[in-house]
């Protein structure tokens, strides 16, 4: 084994053998299915059990209101409640109820009506949007009765038909013209971002790890005696390299039991919950509170669930995906890990790292902000731009990939292009300045002063 | 014990940071086998040239030879070293650590666990090998530090204020290994601001001032180059007899009263008074009990090259003094 192996083997076994790389191996992937079984179950719950209290003024909305299935609603009447001070103070001294809906008499007149929801503890924009959508719906129905009731029956009849039609609800179905395959654009992206999200995160944890791995050795003054025994160029290759592979070690480990642990969960403690019917149901709900109207909602949730298992198990590329991830994971961690090894080189400790770091830390941030912006509009300049500039593109490019390879292979192969020949530049500046840099003590180092460094002999 | 062959040699190296010159034409040669004084007030530029001998850095110009034969990178394998500046890792058992040093310095994993025990043996630390330096003093990891230096059996050890940190057993214990190391075939540059141990084992200096070699050879004729005329004279009679003894050709460093009749008196011989003549003026106005050359310490030596000034008459009586006669 050649000293830089000896160097890598060090980097990686003090790293992995320490008690802090367990325990976030471990709760990294209890945590993560944990977030993820609580959004769904919050999901789930969220709409459950609110009972609502509804003063309808107009008399003549609350009929087809109180046949809503969402919520529970109850008619002030029920409770001899006669105004809307009444009503508030009702809701106010009552556990029983969670909301007061006050509907005014003007509500059925204008295009633009207003009522009001009472509260206690701030419902979701679910809940509203639900409840606007209802009360839409009731106040259609009044004025489509209205209409009807000046009409003959069979005019009656026609219209009614002719509302239904009208209210047809369209859904767009995604399809690539390459492949002739359905896909959810929305939720691949989703996908996509993830991954990105994941490389943003481990290029941030294991750069700076690598930073002040530099630190360190620089505080402590050994470096002195191994630049004796080896090349500064190596030591640093062989912390970066060592960290990267610890790196790598974590992700495997986070999948494996992330897999296992979703799966257990699924066949045991939550059967019902894990299953993608219902996890279909959460991540679309949104979509589903907008198509609720006072007909039964008809949105087909084995449908929807069909489609979330098809997108997991047939859309998504898996196999190029995790091999893009590794290699923009390398990739970006290589460009940044150098960077923050020459910050940590021109330092003595810590606290003088920041008037560095903000220039490196900038374009992950920004990368972040554009892949976060690539779920909703994946094909614009800015997005195909920064899936090629190098401080950019691991993370943005994984969510281009995402919403499907086809068509993208030369675009990934310059971009990985531009990956490589960008970290070999800045190994080679981070190089420099290292081998300068982890000998002077005692002085603040300057861009000026690094730029000089780069030039010594 | 020294052979004229230098293992060890810099010709004529230049080395510039940014404007300021760190070396400047410095040449060296260290002998096989022996013990080189590399001295010099702080800044002087010895660290860059201890560096430049690491391949830390590169001489700008300048060549360093090892045996005859340019300065390489296998050269690592041969050379120990010991900087000034010295640490460890903090969380690392020690034992590992020592082995992982050894390692980078090329020696196979299981013939350094084995070496490294003896040396902790010997240090009496072999139940540290298992503790990390969190634990230890600070004297405790200054020989870890000495022993990673020295256990891959490097021909040249060069070492930087090997004794700070050392309480005075510990110093001897580590001089004695020094001296082992040299007897056994190493040969040692140690740099050094402890004039009494460069006096006491070195055999060659050189004194860097201002990035200039402004001083060297054998220890003995550097000091016979900084001796002046000056004479420790014992004698028994009156002071007042010896000071009208000889008129001119000398001059009264010291005079210290032993007894009534009996005084030690430094004496400065100038404008070329030779030391008989002079000791004939004086012989029949007092007792001779005993006559000493004056020869310089390396401290003295280190001040008055490094100021360039003559010493001040204080500094002449020294109870170190050596006496030859």
């Amino acid at each position: 084994m050649g000293k830089i192996g000896l160097i890598i083997k060090r980097e990686y076994t003090t790293r992995v053998k320490k008690k802090s790389f367990l325990l976030m191996t471990i709760l990294g992937p209890i945590l993560m299915v944990g977030f993820l079984v609580g959004a769904i179950w919050l999901g789930q719950q969220e709409e459950k059990d609110l009972e609502i209290l509804v003063l309808d003024d107009t008399y003549v909305l609350s009929n087809t209101l109180l046949q809503s299935e969402k919520y529970h609603l109850t008619s002030s009447q029920d409770e001899g409640i006669e105004n809307i001070d009444d009503g508030k103070t009702f809701l106010k001294e009552n556990e029983q109820y969670d909301i007061f809906l006050y509907l005014p008499k003007n509500i059925i007149s204008g295009n633009a009506s207003v009522g009001k929801l009472f509260y206690k503890d701030a419902p979701s924009s679910n809940v509203q949007r639900h409840l606007e959508n209802v009360v839409d719906g009731s106040i259609e129905r009044f004025r489509l009765g209205k209409i009807k009731e000046s009409l003959n029956n069979e005019d009656a009849k026609k219209l009614e038909d002719l509302w239904v039609r009208l209210k047809n609800k369209v859904q767009l179905h995604t399809i690539d013209v390459v492949s002739n395959e359905e896909k959810n654009v929305g939720m691949r992206a989703g996908v996509g971002f993830i991954f990105g999200l994941m490389i943003y995160l481990f290029i941030f944890m294991y750069g700076i790890q690598v930073m002040k791995g530099v630190i360190e050795e620089k505080s402590n003054r050994i470096v002195e005696v191994i630049v004796s025994s080896v090349k500064p160029f190596e030591l640093m290759m062989g912390k970066i390299i060592g960290i990267m592979f610890v790196g790598l070690t974590q992700f495997i480990i986070w999948v494996m039991l992330s897999l296992a642990l979703t799966t257990t969960l699924s066949l045991t403690v939550f059967p019902d919950l894990m299953n993608p019917e219902n996890v279909a149901q959460t991540i679309q709900v949104e979509q589903v509170a907008v198509g609720v109207t006072v007909e039964p909602v008809n949105t087909d949730i084995t449908e929807t669930g069909k489609e979330f298992q098809d997108l997991i198990f047939n859309q998504i590329p898996w196999g190029l995906m995790i091999g893009l991830f590794i290699f923009y994971f390398i990739g970006g961690y290589l460009l940044y890990g150098s960077l923050l090894a020459a910050i940590g080189a021109a330092v003595d400790s810590e606290t003088d790292t920041q008037q560095f770091m903000l220039p490196v830390t900038a374009p992950l941030i920004f990368a972040y902000i554009v892949a976060a912006m690539a779920i909703e509009n994946p094909n614009s300049a800015a997005v195909e731009w920064c899936s090629q500039i190098p401080f950019t593109s691991p993370i943005v490019m994984l969510v281009r990939v995402s919403m499907g390879a086809e068509g993208l292979g030369w675009a990934i192969v310059l971009s990985m292009i531009l990956l490589i020949a960008a970290f070999i530049g800045t190994t080679w500046v981070a190089g420099r300045v290292y081998r300068t840099g982890i000998l002077m003590y005692g002085k603040k180092a300057s861009y000026k002063e690094m730029f000089k460094w780069l030039r010594h002999k | 014990m020294t052979s004229e062959t230098p293992i060890f040699e810099a010709k004529n190296i230049v080395k510039e940071y940014s404007g300021h010159r760190a070396l400047d034409n410095v040449s060296i040669k260290v002998p096989k086998q022996s013990i080189f004084g590399l001295l010099g007030p702080n800044g002087a530029g010895k660290t860059s040239l201890i560096r430049i001998i690491n391949q830390i850095t590169a001489p700008d110009s300048g060549e360093i030879l090892i045996d005859g034969k340019p300065l390489q990178r296998e050269h690592v394998s041969q050379i120990g070293y010991l900087p000034e500046e010295r640490g460890l890792y903090k969380k690392m058992k020690i034992g590992e650590q020592a082995v992982y040093l050894a390692q980078l310095k090329g020696m196979p994993k299981k013939q350094a666990k084995q070496e490294l025990m003896l040396w902790f043996k010997k240090f009496e630390i072999d139940t540290w090998w298992n503790k990390t330096v969190d634990e230890l003093s600070k004297g405790m990891a200054q020989k870890i530090q000495f022993i990673t230096t020295v256990v891959h059996r490097p021909q040249l050890l060069i070492l930087d204020e090997p004794f700070s940190g050392f309480d005075p057993i510990n110093t001897n214990l580590v001089k004695s290994e020094i001296l082992k190391l040299r007897d056994e075939g190493a040969t040692i540059i140690l740099s050094t601001h402890n004039m009494g141990s460069v006096e006491e084992i070195c055999d060659n200096i050189a004194l860097i001032n201002n990035s200039k070699k402004i001083l060297g050879g054998k220890v003995s004729d550097v000091k016979e180059q900084f001796s002046e005329e000056k004479y420790i004279i014992e004698f028994k009679g009156t002071g007042v007899a010896f000071a009208n003894a000889v008129w001119g050709g000398w001059e009264m460093v010291n005079n210290k009263q032993l007894g009534e009749h009996h005084a030690i008196a430094t004496i400065k011989l100038t404008g070329g008074t030779q030391l008989n003549d002079f000791l004939k003026g004086i012989i029949n106005a007092v007792e001779i009990q005993s006559v000493n050359k004056v020869i310089p310490d390396m401290n003295e030596i280190f001040i008055r090259a490094v100021e360039n000034e003559p010493i001040s008459k204080e500094e002449v009586v020294n109870e170190n003094t050596n006496q030859d006669g």
